[in-house]
């Protein structure tokens, strides 16, 4: 370092006479010919007209190439091409531009190439030398050459090969240097030539250099070292934020130059990359526990995360939220006590919790761009912070994945204007939202956004309504959009766009009407078929609700010559309600949400993950969160490290998500260590019931044929073939455990007692006709066969809707069908056409057939409660007397059609919400059960109940039946448990002793720890069929 | 979208011609509608149109399955009940239509228009006039527009 250290003052002695105008090169060259006389290198600069033009005439041609300042980059008025977001590189920026606005001030034909070129630091190599009796004198100027590119056989930069291949593929590797009295002097060592020779090429990197000692007479292989200075062209960092695909999906070994060079050249980053490629790749490195900000982590145990949970399980004492502490351990809670609260506006009608306050103040803050000033000063964690060796202080950022390199800091927040909201279910996010809405919102693109807009412009995503170029739809950038790359006249502007669940649009518009002070929010909903396509009209209200189908649909019908709907609108901001539900990437969901155009993007989830870490790509994809956004990104640096069970990819996407994410729970607390939320006390039971002997022979019956079947699927290894029939056998055995009526009236034989006088009744209507049209008369051989067909229970399905049957009729002729659906098709209401015969028949001469019901037996006569049904009863008799309210829940609306003969001969009142039910009606139930007092139950579906619903007027819930996936379950029965709930709410599970419903509760348990675990396909597989064994065990 | 509120029927049918296509007969709903099918009939044997793929439409309107489905010959071909807009003359797709009928029924029925021909109920009179007075020659014509127009594609 010697020689450089005494080159840097002797510079600033030179400048501090010559001034500014000249470059550390220029003066540095002076110094060169002046053999470091610093007298003599002034007189230099300014007895040489133009000494800035470099002039070595005796400068071999090939030298000339590499040492030369470019002209034409030179002359280039952009020299700092970074489009700066950040306040921080506009500060370095304004450095640069102070120093190249004085140099042309000296001399305007041609002096940018001081600031052109940013010296990134001096360091030594040693050479081999390559002659013999040359001399090289210390201090003495050397040139190097670089062999020029064979398009044949270019060289990879990286490629390391060794042995003899190594040997042929680098003789055009070679790097050699000369000077200008003796020719080739000799060349530098591969580590230095590798690095060096794809960025000099490129013009990326300039090399100076100077002999530090040699021998006095040089032989071959003689070692002489050199003292280089390496110069990093400014023009690099134009496309900064390319972060380009092409390197994400090359080789995982492939070396990058820069970073490498950076390494030669002894420059340690000041501030390290949390994360490089070492650390996944090898594995080695021991992450530093201490200065992570986030605890958790370390926590996991490599290389399987899956023990992880296992480990934790133990230490858990929170019963109530399992699959809450789960996702708390991978996506980490924020600590959000330290934010700050931001009052609502006076439109909003009610009074926010402090958490509520801080989670509008996190949003506005978020949307504001210059984010919180954390998130903005986090270094992005896979950038290494280099400073320059040049004296204008420049920082450069390095990619320690990609290589890129880049002025702007890049902090872990990048382009995204929005987040996640992931608090956990109940806390009330619809009405923090409504308060986002209120506090501000505008139209998409607004002008008097200004800073929205130069945003979005540098991202590509949309620009400026001043500026609608073709090229501005870009917001399709994901592959695979070629659609949407169209061109489009233009995007009207639009406010916000709320897209969540069919069942949850009422619920919005109620929040939103109740909420927030008339006339301050117009909505307009945009769902079914008469839904508006004018651009004009979406871009007209204030919030648009609308429903993940509408906007598939409307996605997919882009292609067609439809202009207008969701996707013609500039929004100003996004909202996905329950936002999970675009979770898998692939799916025209989550494709089409990632496409739309907005300034503003929200993902409102209680579950950001669900089943799988690759759960967070999508929601990142559609936060346009980069380079989070590209997949290659995603997968080479999160995904396929956590498959591969590298707990340190966990890590890092909890750094991705730590600004962008804010989650509480119902746990979390405040400043005060208080908690956030006091919600009344939830107590959670489970009620192991027991088989009566009758169901219990029943059950061990059908047991016992399953477990034949199963172990014939075990037997020949085709378990996983056979999936869906094994799940059918579980269905029948869990419907079982429900009631017997269930698996009965799944085609079980079963007497009908009024058959025969049907059949003579039948007959006898023949007859009576014999005497008229005697050939419109079926024969009796038909009829004996559809008799027959109906004493056998066979299952038939109405010609006209293709159900099974429902009320079925029977005609004169024979023909079996639904009474609606013959009669719908009847012109007049007395009588028609058989649909499948055409023969006129009258209204009155239809017979009502023996199976209108869904059951094969007549439930209602011959009513058995099945113990599960007592039990409910039982529990429901004790709170009709208190006056709460309850819901039951079941996955089988056979079984709900079986509960409301129960509460009916016990006369209970009660509603029912299921599947079969349009958003009105379901909105008219939910409604009805919270207002009118004598309706003690609402029979729920657990699907139709799985999100958002609000049903805090019931403080009872009754799950009838697990279900596979517990997060489900607990879903549903948060729909209790939530704001607004002022009730100790009690939960109660059913469970039927000794049977697969006891056991599914040791898959669910298992499967809370699979969710968090990464595991490969196989594992996975092996795991279904581990489950499966145990349920038939 | 149509697609949202598409009835059972619909779907089952949809289902059903997927996993079970009659033979000689494929209809694949389109992607964006499923209400439109694109339906490929071959050619009955020992008829004019042997070795032919016919390129038929088919959309069932809202009120389907009480009205007919309107069906429509995309292929040119030369045939006494269809005129050269590909429109058919078949009972069941108009006043004899039942909802009993289904789209597989509707496109057995019209395969077997191909194979039988009925120039007394015509709908393209050049057509039906050639049929009856020269039968060889008008099978003829219709061999030549099979080969013309229905073979590959």
């Amino acid at each position: 370092m010697g020689i450089s250290k005494v080159t840097d003052e002797l510079v600033l002695m030179v400048r501090s006479i010559v001034g500014a105008e000249y470059s550390n090169m220029d003066i540095v060259r002076a110094l060169h010919m002046a053999k470091n006389d610093p007298t003599a290198a002034i007189n230099i600069i300014f007895d040489t007209p133009g000494f800035r033009k470099p002039e070595i005439p005796k400068k071999p041609e090939p030298l000339n190439r590499n040492l030369s300042p470019e002209p034409a980059t030179a002359a280039n008025p952009s020299v700092n091409g970074t489009d700066d977001h950040d306040s921080k590189a506009k500060n370095q920026n304004l450095k640069v531009e102070d120093a190249r606005c004085s140099s042309s001030n000296g001399c305007s034909s041609s002096s940018s190439m001081g600031s052109e070129w940013w010296l990134v630091g001096c360091g030594e190599v040693a050479g081999i030398s390559t002659c013999k009796g040359r001399t090289l004198k210390p201090g003495e100027e050397v040139f190097f050459t670089f062999p020029v590119e064979r398009k044949s056989s270019s060289p990879s930069p990286g490629k390391s090969g060794g042995g003899r291949g190594r040997q042929v593929s680098s003789s055009s590797e070679i790097v050699r240097f000369s000077t200008n009295a003796c020719g080739e002097i000799g060349r530098i060592p591969y580590e230095w030539a590798r690095c060096l020779l794809p960025l000099v090429r490129d013009k990326k990197v300039r090399i100076d250099g100077h002999c530090k000692s040699a021998p006095p007479v040089l032989g071959i292989m003689d070692s002489i070292i050199l003292s280089v200075s390496v110069y990093i062209n400014s023009s690099m960092f134009q496309k900064s934020h390319q972060a380009s695909l092409k390197a994400a999906s090359n080789d995982e070994s492939v070396i990058h130059p820069l970073p490498t060079l950076f390494q030669l050249l002894g420059l340690s980053p000041f501030q390290k990359a949390e994360f490089t490629p070492g650390d996944l790749y090898t594995k080695k490195r021991p992450l530093n526990l201490e200065d992570s900000f986030n605890v958790s982590a370390p926590l996991l145990p490599i290389p399987k995360f899956k023990s992880q949970s296992t480990l934790d399980g133990s230490k858990m004492e929170n019963e109530e939220s399992i699959s809450d502490n789960d996702l708390d351990k991978i996506v980490g809670v924020a600590d959000s006590s330290e934010l700050l609260e931001m009052e609502p506006p006076s439109t909003l009608q009610c009074e926010l919790h402090p958490y509520q306050k801080q989670a509008l103040h996190w949003m506005i803050q978020l949307e504001r761009g210059h984010c919180l000033d954390e998130a903005a000063s986090t270094l992005h964690p896979c950038w290494d912070a280099y400073r320059l060796a040049d004296k204008r202080g420049l920082v450069i950022y390095l990619n320690a994945f990609s290589g890129d390199a880049t002025t702007e800091f890049p902090s872990t927040l990048r382009m995204a204007r929005g987040g996640i909201l992931a608090d956990s279910m109940g806390l009330g996010k619809t009405i923090m939202t409504i308060a986002l809405l209120l506090t501000h919102s505008e139209r998409g693109g607004s002008l008097g956004n200004q800073l929205t807009a130069q945003t979005l412009t540098g991202n590509g995503e949309a620009s400026l309504i001043s500026d609608q170029s073709p090229t501005a739809k870009k917001a399709a950038k994901i592959s695979g959009f070629e659609k949407l790359l169209k061109p489009k006249s233009f995007l009207t502007c639009g406010g916000n766009l709320i897209i969540c669940p069919m069942t949850l649009i009422g619920q919005w518009k109620a929040e939103i009407e109740t909420h927030a002070q008339p006339g301050t929010l117009s909505i307009y909903i945009h769902y079914g078929q008469n839904r508006s396509r004018d651009a004009l009209v979406l871009g007209q209200s204030d919030v648009v609700l609308t429903t993940y189908g509408v906007l598939a649909s409307e996605f997919s019908a882009e292609n067609a010559d439809v202009t207008g709907g969701l996707f013609s609108v500039r929004w100003f901001r996004v909202v996905l309600d329950e936002a999970h539900t675009i979770k898998s990437s692939k799916s025209q969901i989550s494709m089409a949400a990632a496409a739309l155009v907005a300034d503003r993007r929200w993902c409102l989830t209680g579950t950001p993950i669900q089943n799988n870490l690759e759960d967070l790509y999508s929601l990142l994809r559609f936060l346009k969160v980069e380079p989070w956004g590209s997949w290659a990104w995603w997968n080479k640096l999160v995904q396929k490290p956590f498959e591969e069970g590298d707990a340190r990819s966990l890590k890092l996407a909890q750094s991705i998500l730590k600004p962008i994410m804010l989650r509480r729970t119902k746990s979390s607390t405040d400043k005060e260590g208080r908690p956030i939320l006091v919600l009344p006390p939830a107590d959670i039971q489970v009620i192991y019931c027991e088989l009566t002997e009758a169901e219990r022979d029943f059950y061990d019956a059908l047991f016992k044929r399953s477990k034949v079947k199963f172990d014939k699927f075990v037997e020949q290894g085709r378990i996983l073939h056979n999936y869906a029939s094994i799940l059918e056998l579980l269905l029948r055995l869990r419907q079982c455990c429900d009631h017997p009526f269930l698996v009965m009236s799944r085609g079980d034989t079963q007497e009908f007692s009024d058959l025969n006088k049907l059949t003579r009744r039948f007959l006898k209507v023949g007859q009576d006709i014999v005497d008229g049209q005697a050939r419109d008369v079926p024969s009796l051989a038909y009829v004996e066969e559809v008799v027959e067909e109906l004493r056998k229970g066979e299952v038939g399905e109405c010609p006209i809707c293709l159900e099974a049957f429902e009320d079925a009729v029977l005609t004169p002729c024979a023909h079996r069908l639904c009474r609606e659906c013959l009669l719908a098709s009847w012109r007049s209401s007395t009588s028609g056409f058989c649909p499948v015969c055409r023969k006129m028949i009258t209204k009155q001469e239809l017979l009502t057939a023996p199976t209108q019901s869904r059951f094969r037996i007549d439930i209602e006569r011959n009513w058995v409660e099945s113990s599960k049904v007592s039990a409910l009863l039982h529990e429901l008799e004790i709170l009709r007397l208190a006056g709460s309210k309850s819901i039951v829940f079941s996955q089988w609306t056979a079984f709900l059609d079986l509960l409301q003969i129960a509460f009916s001969r016990s006369d209970i009142q009660f509603l029912r919400l299921d599947g079969t039910l349009n958003q009105q009606q379901r909105e008219k139930v939910i409604k009805q059960f919270s207002e009118e007092d004598n309706i003690m139950v609402l029979l729920m579906s657990l699907k139709a109940g799985g999100v958002g619903i609000n049903l805090t007027a019931a403080s009872n819930a009754f799950v009838l039946d697990p279900w596979w996936n517990p997060a489900v379950e607990e879903q549903a029965v948060m729909r209790v448990h939530r704001i607004g709930q002022t009730e100790k709410v009690m939960i109660k599970r059913f469970i039927m002793k000794g049977t697969v419903e006891e056991r599914m509760e040791a898959v669910q348990a298992r499967k809370q720890r699979m969710i968090s675990g990464a595991l490969t396909d196989q594992e996975v597989r092996s795991a279904r069929i581990e489950e499966l064994k145990m349920l038939f065990a | 979208m149509a697609n949202s509120n598409l009835p059972r029927r619909i779907i089952k049918e949809t289902q059903r011609l997927l996993s079970e296509p009659a033979p000689g007969i494929s209809a694949s709903p389109s992607e964006d509608n499923m209400r439109y099918f694109n339906v490929m009939i071959l050619g009955p044997t020992q008829s004019p149109y042997e070795g032919g793929v016919f390129k038929l439409e088919l959309f069932l309107p809202e009120e389907y399955p009480m009205a007919a489905p309107k069906v429509r010959f995309l292929t040119k071909i030369y045939h006494p009940n269809i005129d050269k807009l590909g429109r058919i003359c078949l009972d069941i797709l108009k006043d004899k239509w039942s909802p009993a009928l289904q789209i597989r029924t509707v496109l057995l029925s019209i395969q077997a228009l191909l194979s039988a021909p009925n120039p007394d109920d015509p709908l393209s009179e050049n057509i039906a006039k050639h049929w009856k007075s020269n039968e060889a020659e008008a099978v003829e014509t219709a061999k030549e527009w099979t080969r013309l127009y229905a073979s590959g594609a």
